[in-house]
């Protein structure tokens, strides 16, 4: 990519502070800085310039004088993304919607709330729950991330399992489409007159419009949660109980698997109270009903016992439960304590296909000389491996990478997916024919062109590129922007 | 229809799996008679029989029960009947990975009768579920009382096999619960009434069978206080999995037997949790002037989906009207004054809950369309007060000359336009019966 030659710069920049305020407009590299990564540090790529409009119309306006100078653009929400979706992969303009961050309105009638893309996805639920409503998807960087950003990715969360993902939470977004139209996608009811734009709208990653407002429903908390911990001696015993569970007809709210070496982490860190000797333990929940409640966890408890648990407790009370839930969250960070550096997987499989598979991504971790602590969705069968390496040593990224390439292999293999929740952003292009013929991926291209025809709404990301030997492969790790600046820890 | 074609189907798929002439009426909607009829017996014969249509430049019309052939503008002239029924069968179920992939042409109910053998159902429903078919149900988006807590086919949906109209296989979405992994395709196909591909096969989350389910019927004197009782069941702490109203006239179907303004609300679960829902419901609903809980056999239940269709033989016109949960039992209300203010009856039916009622308008004189239209269109103005939309599922052609089948989705007409133009870019898939000129 050209760098912008200083005279044009400085007249657009001059233009965008017209449209978003003087305040509102970075173009010093050192700012820029900032925006350069993700939540993977893998990959950078520096804009011209960084906004942060207020208002659709600001968006809009943005997004057409991008258009005018031909300069690719993209959206950025917190930058917790996990695969380099929101990368300025072109140069050109990113528009931060931090700014748009309010809770618009709250219709409890219709539970439903209209809400910015920068609203902090936990927010919506703090704002909502003093009414006993929450926001049911929860993504483990919820304290950060955006609902924006959630749309992009189609984020999910412990709770998906019988709450669903963002989809199944959004009613209509307004956006503003490549071209600087903006434009309702669905609506506030339940269904649109069409086709389900706003549908294929959540998970494209950024790459068909920005959303401007967000319909998302609001579920009634439950009255009441019940959480298991089994701890077991054998991974694949763990692995077994997870479909002893669905086998017996409960749908739990969440089951959560984390394995010996990232309770070790989360020990160290947090003091959580996950038994350090396991092999690995299940965090399952149930929730709903008080009545039948004690019922569904004797269930669920019994089962964990069949399945070979060397203990399983319920945990007492909300305080126990929230340490519970503060060690599986706080997981990815909690890493940091073994190593300097991680790399985090995202794949999906079936979920009876557990047993065999983790056994297959210890297997193939261990080859590449290399540590892997598992944390993750079990019951959705999303998996979560995380290779630790140390980027100081020569040639050990190259190993992740490669681990990484086979592990997503494996997935696809048993009939899964290459990702369940971070999306494929810049990182997983060249795995998408791994999952998707030649044919897919050329429809999924022309549904592109339908609204992005220009392609300048976030381009290179989702669709596999072909590398020419003069083309670097990615980078070498290192620390993200803000870890360098001494501002924030890795999350 | 050229007979160059017509034998290139018969030696592809077998010449008693072409129907033609008076083998069609079965086919024929809106008066409109299709050139054939073709059943294809796998996804390759689907790919080659879309190959040929395409190339012969007849328009391709995907069928599977016919069950909501008659929603639409009349079918392309000189059309191919692409029958799915054939394509009948599991393709794979595991009970432990709650998944299932079935050909879209196996009805509804051999669907759940093969899942139910594994302790599973699909949880979605269709009207008339031993006609119906999986892709039928997903091409048009159909839906029933569960769906207030289980969602619709866009919410169970997590893969699809589709043929373009260029004859091109397409996947989209996996074979697993959670998956982000390109866009959502299956999303684009629930509810593209066939317009942007044939679904050949589809894989759809499943849910254990509860162990137990009721469904209790509420009386109550005035619409109003059914409005009332419906907010409150929402903003309680019951766990229901439909909430149903009925008013006055479409109550009077046989498993109700009552001319009085029905709420209807289904549970299910453990026993005990159906039965703590079911005390509770009866104690808050009597507090609001609701009387004679009676819990509703099964099958009654069912029969009573289509309530308002039948309460007064044969309907002018059918609307189906999707709206504010909040507004349902008022525009219910004001529906019928429209219609009474015309000299004509209805019956509406609503899941409440979720926003989406179902009238249908009776006439004395069918043939005076002016106050069926008058009507209709009062009714959809109503809808659309509500931030909602209006469908006519079904009217005579005359009707339909007044009347819009469906609304104009406005600017967003304009990307499904564009949509349509790039998946089907020599318009051959159900041409001219969609929205927005699709």
């Amino acid at each position: 990519m050209v760098p912008l030659a200083e005279p044009r710069k400085r007249a657009l920049r001059r233009e965008l502070a017209a449209i978003v305020g003087a305040g509102g407009v970075l173009s010093d590299p050192d700012e820029l800085l900032v925006y350069e990564s993700d939540g993977l540090t893998l990959f950078r790529a520096l804009a011209d310039f960084v906004v942060f409009p207020t208002s659709a119309e600001q968006v809009s306006a943005v997004v057409k004088l991008a258009n005018r100078e031909e300069l690719p653009f993209v959206a950025r929400g917190a930058g917790t993304g996990l695969s380099g979706g929101c990368l300025p992969a072109e140069g050109g303009i990113v528009l931060s919607l931090m700014r748009m961050n309010r809770v618009l309105e709250v219709d409890y009638d219709n539970q439903l709330a209209i809400v910015e893309p920068g609203l902090v996805n936990l927010h919506l639920s703090w704002a909502v729950g003093p009414s006993g409503y929450y926001y049911a998807p929860d993504p483990s960087s919820q304290q950060a991330c955006t609902i924006g950003g959630n749309i992009a990715n189609n984020s999910g969360g412990p709770h998906t399992l019988k709450y669903g993902v963002t989809t199944n939470h959004v009613l209509g977004l307004e956006v503003v489409l490549p071209d600087g139209e903006i434009v309702w996608l669905g609506g506030r009811t339940r269904e649109a007159a069409g086709y389900d734009l706003a549908g294929v709208f959540v998970g494209s990653e950024g790459t068909f419009g920005i959303a401007t407002k967000i319909a998302v429903r609001i579920l009634k908390k439950p009255q009441a949660v019940k959480t298991v911990l089994a701890v077991f001696d054998e991974i694949e015993r763990a692995s077994a109980a997870v479909s002893a569970i669905i086998a017996r007809g409960l749908v739990p709210a969440a089951v959560e698997m984390i394995d010996h070496l990232t309770i070790q982490a989360v020990e160290d860190a947090f003091g959580c109270g996950y038994p350090r000797d396991a092999a690995a333990a299940l965090l399952v929940e149930v929730d709903g009903l008080a009545a039948g409640i004690e019922a569904q966890a004797a269930r669920v408890v019994e089962a964990c016992r069949d399945a070979g648990a060397r203990e399983v407790r319920v945990a007492r009370d909300e305080a126990e439960r929230a340490l519970l839930w503060k060690g599986r969250k706080s997981a990815f960070g909690a890493y940091g304590r073994l190593s300097p550096a991680y790399m985090v997987m995202d794949g999906v499989i079936p979920r009876t296909r557990l047993p065999h598979v983790l056994r297959r991504v210890n297997e193939i971790v261990a080859a590449h000389g290399l540590r892997v602590g598992n944390v993750f969705h079990a019951g959705d069968g999303n998996l979560h491996p995380n290779i630790l390496y140390d980027p100081r040593v020569p040639g050990e990224e190259t190993r992740v990478l490669e681990a990484g390439a086979e592990i997503m292999r494996l997935c696809a293999e048993v009939g899964g997916s290459i990702s369940g929740e971070h999306g494929i952003g810049l990182e997983k292009t060249d795995f998408m024919p791994f999952i998707f013929s030649p044919a897919d991926l050329a429809f999924m291209q022309r549904l592109k062109d339908a609204f992005n025809p220009t392609g300048r709404c976030n381009p290179g990301k989702i669709f596999p590129t072909r590398k020419t030997c003069g083309e670097a492969g990615p980078v070498a790790y290192r620390p993200h922007p803000i870890e360098e600046k001494g501002l924030a820890q890795r999350f | 229809m050229p007979a160059a074609p017509l034998d290139q189907l018969r030696s592809l798929v077998g010449t008693s799996h072409v129907l033609t002439g008076v083998e069609l009426s079965p086919y024929v909607v809106d008066g409109r008679t299709p050139e054939a009829a073709v059943f294809p017996g796998t996804l390759d014969e689907v790919r080659a029989v879309v190959e040929i249509a395409a190339g012969a430049g007849l328009p391709i019309i995907p069928w599977g029960g016919g069950t909501a052939a008659s929603v639409g503008h009349p079918p392309a002239a000189a059309a191919l009947v692409l029958g799915l029924r054939r394509l009948d069968r599991v393709l794979e179920h595991e009970p432990g990975d709650l998944t299932a992939t079935a050909q879209a042409g196996m009805t509804m109910a051999s669907l759940q009768a093969a899942l139910g053998r594994g302790g599973q159902w699909l949880s979605l429903e269709a009207p008339q579920p031993e006609r119906a078919t999986l892709g039928g149900v997903i091409a048009t988006n159909a839906s029933g009382p569960r769906r207030h807590l289980y969602g619709t086919a866009r919410d169970l949906v997590i893969g699809m096999t589709v043929v373009t109209g260029e004859g091109a296989v397409v996947r989209g979405g996996g074979k697993v619960v959670k998956n982000v992994a390109g866009y959502d395709l299956p999303k684009l196909f629930v509810g593209s009434y066939g317009t942007l591909g044939v679904i050949v096969e589809i894989t759809v989350k499943l849910r254990p069978r509860p162990e137990d389910e009721r469904f209790v019927a509420v009386r109550f004197e005035r619409l109003a206080d059914v409005g009332i009782a419906v907010r409150a069941v929402m903003a309680s702490d019951l766990i229901p999995t439909s909430i149903d109203v009925l008013d006055g006239d479409a109550a009077r179907v046989r498993a109700l037997r009552t001319a009085a303004p029905t709420l209807v609300v289904g549970f299910d679960g453990l026993a005990e949790q159906v039965q703590w829902q079911c005390v509770e419901l009866e104690r808050m609903t009597a507090a609001l002037g609701g009387r004679d809980a009676v819990p509703l056999a099964h099958d009654a239940w069912l029969a009573m989906t289509a309530a308002g269709r039948d309460a007064f033989g044969t309907p002018a016109a059918v609307m189906r009207l999707v709206m504010l949960p909040a507004h349902v039992t008022d525009a219910m209300a004001a529906g019928a004054e429209a219609a009474k203010a015309r000299g004509l009856a209805c019956a509406w039916t609503a899941h409440a809950g979720v926003g989406v009622a179902t009238a249908a308008l009776f006439s004395p004189r069918q043939t005076d369309v002016e106050p069926i239209a008058a009507t209709l269109e009062a009714w959809r103005a109503s809808a659309h007060a509500s931030g909602g939309h209006a469908t006519l599922e079904w009217a005579p052609l005359a009707v339909k000359a007044r009347v819009p089948v469906w609304d104009d989705p406005g600017a967003a007409g304009r990307v499904m336009r564009r949509i349509k133009e790039q998946l089907d870019p020599k318009n051959v898939l159900n041409p001219g019966r969609f929205l927005a000129g699709i």
